[in-house]
């Protein structure tokens, strides 16, 4: 008898830096363990009320850890994060609930695209990448992500005859996955923005503006609600949670540094390889 | 030209149980990558008080999480912690104060006791590991983390003709390393408390004694006052915190959990929390 396939449930939300790490880590895995990936869009704001708790990065010394932190997680985890420096605007004033409701409606859905589209809303809430029109900004994202913004506000005007921005110049693959494409700094509360990204995964407009249309439907506010209080239930604080069920138990980790952990748990038969799976490369 | 051996520094305290998941990690790391490990003995009630945190376990869920989150890192760290029930009275009310004092005295006279004096008094804390009198209770350490404290009261009485505790049965090897051996639930406040954990590390008991009379010293509570604003300095608002000082320049690592990190930025290889070489001394 083979191992059996043990669901893993990831609860995030794109307002969570640490999320897109552990989404990232665990989108690796799990074509390699075997594990049914369940990605479940939740919302933090929603969390952190229920739970009492409050986002960290309103104490200063650890929002100023979380800056260095992602820096050098950046690196560690091949995940062009980025840290805005107006991350607490962001956070608090814009917040995410436009972007898990669509997210919702994704995978109610198009759960195919669920995985892509989730990567397109963290791209352009924590990966400040644009392109120049007329100067290339370098060889690798490590280049693009140095460019202070108001330099691309400058630079990203229509030039005389045309208005297309040039390619990016290709990566150097060794530096960053495929799956990773630049994209403007833009707000996910608006519409345009959560259009761009579905767009930038792969979904056809009609179909991207058909989902964005039934975000404020009550199916999909409900199921948003649903997920989050079952993050709630879990004992969740924040996000990201990785609920593993293994062996008739259910285990709730916390963050993104619990996937060593997480393969601990599931036994001889997974591998922890590292956060990089090097296969991949 | 071999590579550098870079410093590595903990900051750590007896009461902070992650600090004591981390430190074990590192005690481990310390004879296979280059480093110069250097402990450095903290106060995380300082830490909190200067950087305007609080204790995670304030809060409900996070107190019960952390409950859950140290029974799994118990067996995949191979460390035997276990979260006492009064955690919160353990944490604020009496504190760490006497003990990490102590550990400061230690550390500027005899530093090579630091890293054991560091884990029996962990162990006193974190590890509420009894063994009764007349009945053995079990193979392994785990049989004996489950055993609720009311049994033990009980058990520990002295005998018709004597008063020695039995030893402890010999433990499987491969469960723990060697290098942990039981201890009683004893309050670190108490003087008594912090000898015998010093005893247990293998100090001579007028050693202990002396290095105890030290702690009022203003030599020595200005040493841990400037350990945990050095801390503070780096940027720690809790522990533990490992420093790494690589190519010059300085990481600051928060928590027990980021020592596959470390070795990234080290340029170390990764082997988990209970690396080989550890085993191979069983």
């Amino acid at each position: 008898m083979g191992p059996l396939t043990r669901t893993v449930e990831l609860f995030y939300d794109v307002l969570s830096p640490y999320s897109w790490l552990g989404f990232e880590i665990l989108c690796r895995y799990q074509n390699i363990w075997n594990i049914n990936l369940q990605l479940r869009p939740s919302l933090i704001t929603g969390i952190m009320k229920d739970s009492g708790n409050k986002p960290p990065g309103l104490l200063p010394r650890k929002g100023l850890y979380m800056a260095n932190d992602l820096k050098l997680l950046r690196h560690h985890l091949q995940i062009p994060i980025h840290f805005p420096k107006d991350f607490l605007s962001v956070m608090l004033e814009k917040g995410s609930l436009s972007a898990m409701r669509f997210l919702t409606a994704v995978n109610l859905e198009h759960p195919e695209m669920l995985e892509k589209a989730s990567r397109e809303l963290w791209m352009r809430v924590w990966s400040r990448v644009s392109v120049g029109l007329w100067e290339s900004s370098g060889r690798t994202l490590d280049d693009f992500l140095t460019f202070p913004r108001h330099v691309f506000r400058v630079m990203i005007l229509p030039p005389p005859g045309g208005s297309t921005v040039l390619p990016v110049t290709p990566l150097s693959p060794h530096r960053l996955p495929a799956v990773f494409s630049s994209s403007q700094n833009e707000d996910i509360t608006e519409p345009q923005s959560i259009l761009a990204a579905a767009e930038k995964a792969g979904m056809p407009a009609e179909q991207a503006q058909g989902l964005l249309e039934k975000i404020a439907t009550p199916k999909v506010k409900n199921q948003l609600k649903e997920t989050t209080e079952a993050a709630c239930r879990y004992g969740a604080f924040g996000l990201p949670i990785t609920v593993a069920h293994v062996d008739g138990q259910t285990h709730m980790l916390f963050g993104s540094d619990r996937m060593e952990l997480l393969a601990h748990l599931l036994g001889n038969q997974v591998q922890w390889l590292t956060p990089v799976i090097p296969a991949l490369w």
